[in-house]
């Protein structure tokens, strides 16, 4: 504010009064300059000019400490800016990244074998002891890190300058997968400690593919090319992030030329931007996957495996796809979504028939149906809608109730399982495109939103997170999920894609996670 | 979210009367001044109780597949599994240096955040006063100069609109007939004139409606004393005698209501910058809500009550400078 002061003559005698008064449309003046200041600020007919990419998606990110956000948004900004050890290719195997290799040496080790001659942007060298610093300082509790991943490991040991040792407190098959994102990220140990965390966060430094230029939060995020990038230097001279938080806002920011690639758009925010020229949406399939969990704890109808079974047969499935979704889901048979290890093809969708799910309804003793409530969260309230319209087609009286996502994820994670009522409707992002990343918290019986206890379940999902062997691994998760189709303890809906919208500047093709992994991608200029 | 400051103060009547000091001016800014420390305090308190009601952070920041154990750690390093009592005190021990503490979700300190949406919230605010002052110094004058005609009644009808329809609802119509309909202005974004156009009219609406109905009553006051019939007199015509007479002796309550209306400008940003999502503190304030993020809650709420306590602060210490009538002795 001190911008007043200019626009007052500063007299050291007292002012009268009238000259107050006169000076008062002066101060006004010079209030409203910083508005026109910035009015011509804009850098967005340059962007267009030269080879860079403008990326918008839903939100800004969190951080710029990789180590210290856990959401996708912020993710998916730093993953241009670091590397992780591993990664995932488009044809969702694990491929090398900052590590060339990795092996379990025993039952309890990881050992991976490092890159040569990375560097980060700095200059500084990005050795074993960059990789086992980034892993205890995740792991110290004064980093206050969220992610969760790397709960199994217990401590790192440098064998040589290529050459660390990630030591587990128990078997971690996942763990590869694990540090192919949010857990593997790679940090300069040396400019950590000679500028400190806040410095860091302001002006992040890692081996990744985009140098950080600068950012204006909730505004836009800039990076350069990195020319010394250890995988060459990226097609585009820059890349820009910024957040549209909804789909009026994407559309705008499309239409005007200011983005020219939009992700994580929902499929009913997609489908309000369809139809506008010079704008394609494309769906990829993606690995965000849906589910009802369905309380089997409590007395009520739910026990019954047939009123389970039931529902699954009354929720037509790819009908709610088509009409509320726009068609960018796929159907999931059973919980492991399509494309992560241990998806069994050979289990198949329930057959979708209102009168199958009457007929076994009357078996159970509810020959006209039941009452019951169906929570969710209010971003998905459409879909929650759709979903107790369908149970109403077999006489199934589903009260929807709607709550704020906070509230939502609270409750979720409650130590009281029935704290989200008898039935809701969750997702999940298998993003190490594993099964037991959506199965570990969901099903075993010791676990927090485990809704239905079965020993036989418990048995195959030890098998399937402790066995060293990948055969066994799978054979425990076929087993699983012909268990799970039987049993029916969730209603198993769809996978969601990953949607872009875009102009007809840039050439990229998402991952099945949908990491906005920007290296690849080409922009006509 | 009254605590929000979310509803406009009670509008000053038509022609305010403050009340003059007769202690001596340094004891009486004293005195405000120690009044408007007390205001912050019991803000700053209500503010921590109240935005601990929320729930857990924690809950927020960790995935659902996290463990209780993880969850306990990260309560432990945010100091949140501390008694209420010890957090409180560590509060007020950290305001009494300026220290906001440290933001739960962008782990670095509450001030640099709200330094870095401060100029948005600014910017927004000095176009919304500016399209104020454009608008309703006429708007007045010219009801003014008609009483009762037809003019009159459609600025007043326009008055009663404006000071009773709620901000969000002018920006969303604003968003619909300008951005969707006529594809004229954006609907949403920051960094350019085009940006602040809708914005700054949706949250000037209200002030434009305050200012105007009281130069209209102030110079309808002043332009039947009798001065202004001696100008007439001398022969000068209506909008003359307006402009130079009746002006500068109806000036003084309207300047002293654009002083308090840019408190409200400041504050009444957060659900304008909401629809338009203008990289403000009102937005900020938004997002820390729903992330439950208790330091930056705890200082823009502190932050809105500051703005409104120095503005009226202020304004009061002014009055006396400019009103003669009111001057203290010196």
């Amino acid at each position: 504010m001190e911008r007043i002061f200019q626009g007052r003559t500063v007299d050291r005698s007292r002012p009268s009064r009238r000259h107050v008064l006169r000076t008062g449309g002066l101060l006004l003046g010079a209030l409203s300059a910083p508005a026109l200041l910035t009015a011509c600020g804009t850098t967005a007919a340059a962007d267009r000019a030269g080879n860079v990419l403008r990326v918008s998606q839903t939100g800004d990110p969190k951080t710029l400490d990789p180590q210290k956000q856990g959401d996708m948004v912020s993710m998916n900004v730093l993953i241009n800016m670091f590397d992780t050890l591993t990664t995932r290719g488009r044809d969702n195997r694990l491929h090398p990244r900052l590590a060339l290799s990795w092996k379990a040496t025993d039952a309890r080790t990881w050992r991976f074998v490092l890159r040569p001659g990375v560097t980060f942007h700095n200059g500084e060298v990005c050795d074993a002891r960059a990789v086992a610093f980034s892993i205890e300082r995740l792991l110290d509790p004064a980093t206050k890190s969220p992610i969760v991943e790397l709960r199994f490991v217990e401590g790192v040991t440098v064998v040589d300058r290529l050459t660390v040792d990630i030591h587990t407190t128990v078997h971690d098959p996942i763990l590869p997968a694990k540090l192919s994102l949010f857990g593997g990220v790679v940090v300069p140990p040396r400019h950590l400690a000679e500028v400190g965390d806040a410095a860091f966060a302001d002006h992040p430094v890692g081996t990744g593919p985009f140098t950080f230029e600068s950012w204006q939060r909730d505004h836009e995020l800039r990076m350069r090319a990195h020319a010394g990038h250890w995988n060459g230097r990226p097609a585009v001279d820059g890349l820009v992030f910024s957040p549209a938080p909804n789909a009026s806002s994407s559309l705008a920011a499309l239409q005007s030329g200011g983005v020219d690639l939009v992700a994580g758009l929902t499929p009913d925010a997609a489908q309000q931007l369809d139809g506008y020229g010079g704008i394609s949406i494309d769906g990829y399939t993606g690995i965000r996957t849906a589910y009802l969990s369905l309380n089997t704890l409590e007395n009520g109808p739910l026990q019954d495996r047939r009123v389970r079974q039931a529902l699954n047969h009354a929720i037509d499935v790819p009908l709610l796809i088509k009409a509320v979704l726009g068609g960018k889901a796929t159907e999931t048979p059973a919980l492991v979504p399509r494309g992560s290890f241990g998806f069994d093809p050979t289990v198949k969708p329930f057959t979708r028939s209102v009168d199958t799910a009457r007929r076994l309804l009357a078996e159970a003793g509810h020959p006209h149906g039941f009452s019951t409530t169906l929570t969710a969260s209010n971003v998905d309230a459409n879909v929650a809608e759709a979903l107790s319209g369908l149970l109403a087609g077999a006489g199934v009286d589903a009260r929807v109730n709607l709550l704020d996502p906070g509230t939502y994820s609270a409750r979720l994670t409650s130590d009281n399982r029935g704290a989200l009522g008898p039935i809701y409707l969750a997702a999940s992002t298998v993003w190490t495109m594993d099964g037991a990343s959506i199965v570990q918290s969901n099903v075993r019986s010791d676990r927090r939103q485990s809704r239905w206890h079965s020993a036989e379940a418990d048995r195959l999902i030890d098998a399937e997170e402790l066995s060293e062997d990948p055969r066994r691994r799978e054979e425990a998760f076929s087993d699983l999920q012909r268990l799970m189709r039987r049993e029916a303890p969730f209603v198993f809906l769809y996978q969601i894609d990953n949607i872009i919208a875009r102009n007809d500047r840039p050439r990229w093709t998402p991952g099945a996670a949908g990491v906005l992994s920007m290296e690849s991608a080409e922009v006509s200029r | 979210m009254s605590a929000l400051t979310l509803d406009k103060p009670p509008t000053p009547a038509d022609t305010p009367t403050r009340r003059t000091d007769r202690t001596g001016p340094l004891r009486g800014v004293l005195r405000r001044l120690l009044t408007a420390l007390f205001v912050l305090f019991c803000t700053a308190t209500v503010a921590f109780f109240l935005v601990r009601l929320s729930g857990d952070p924690v809950k927020i920041l960790l995935p659902p597949d996290a463990t209780a154990e993880q969850e306990q750690v990260l309560r432990h390093s945010l100091g949140l599994d501390q008694s209420l009592f010890a957090q409180y005190l560590d509060y007020l021990r950290g305001l009494l240096h300026l220290d906001f503490g440290d933001s739960l979700v962008y782990g670095q300190p509450v001030s640099e955040i709200l330094a870095d949406r401060l100029p948005a919230t600014i910017e927004l605010a000095a176009a919304a006063l500016a399209v104020t002052l454009v608008i309703a110094i006429p708007a007045g004058i010219l009801a003014a100069m008609r009483r009762g005609r037809g003019t009159d009644k459609t600025v007043m009808t326009g008055v009663l609109l404006g000071q009773s329809t709620p901000p969000f609802w002018v920006g969303i119509l604003l968003i619909l007939v300008f951005a969707v309909w006529l594809r004229a202005l954006p609907a949403s974004g920051y960094g350019t004139l085009a940006n602040l156009v809708l914005p700054a009219v949706t949250l000037a609406v209200y002030s434009v409606a305050v200012v105007a109905r009281l130069l209209r009553s102030s110079l309808i006051d002043v332009l039947s004393s009798d001065h202004i019939r001696s100008a007439r007199a001398k022969g000068f015509g209506p909008l003359q005698v307006v402009l130079r007479h009746g002006l500068r002796n109806a000036s003084l309550p309207v300047v002293t209501v654009v002083g308090l209306e840019v408190g409200n400008l400041l504050g009444g940003a957060i659900l304008t910058e909401r629809v338009f999502s203008w990289p403000g503190v009102g937005q900020l304030t938004v997002e820390a809500i729903s992330n439950r993020d208790f330091p930056l809650v705890q200082a823009t709420v502190l932050f809105f009550a500051a703005t409104f306590v120095v503005v009226n602060l202020l304004v009061d210490l002014s009055y006396s400078f400019l009103d003669p009538r009111v001057r203290t002795s010196r």
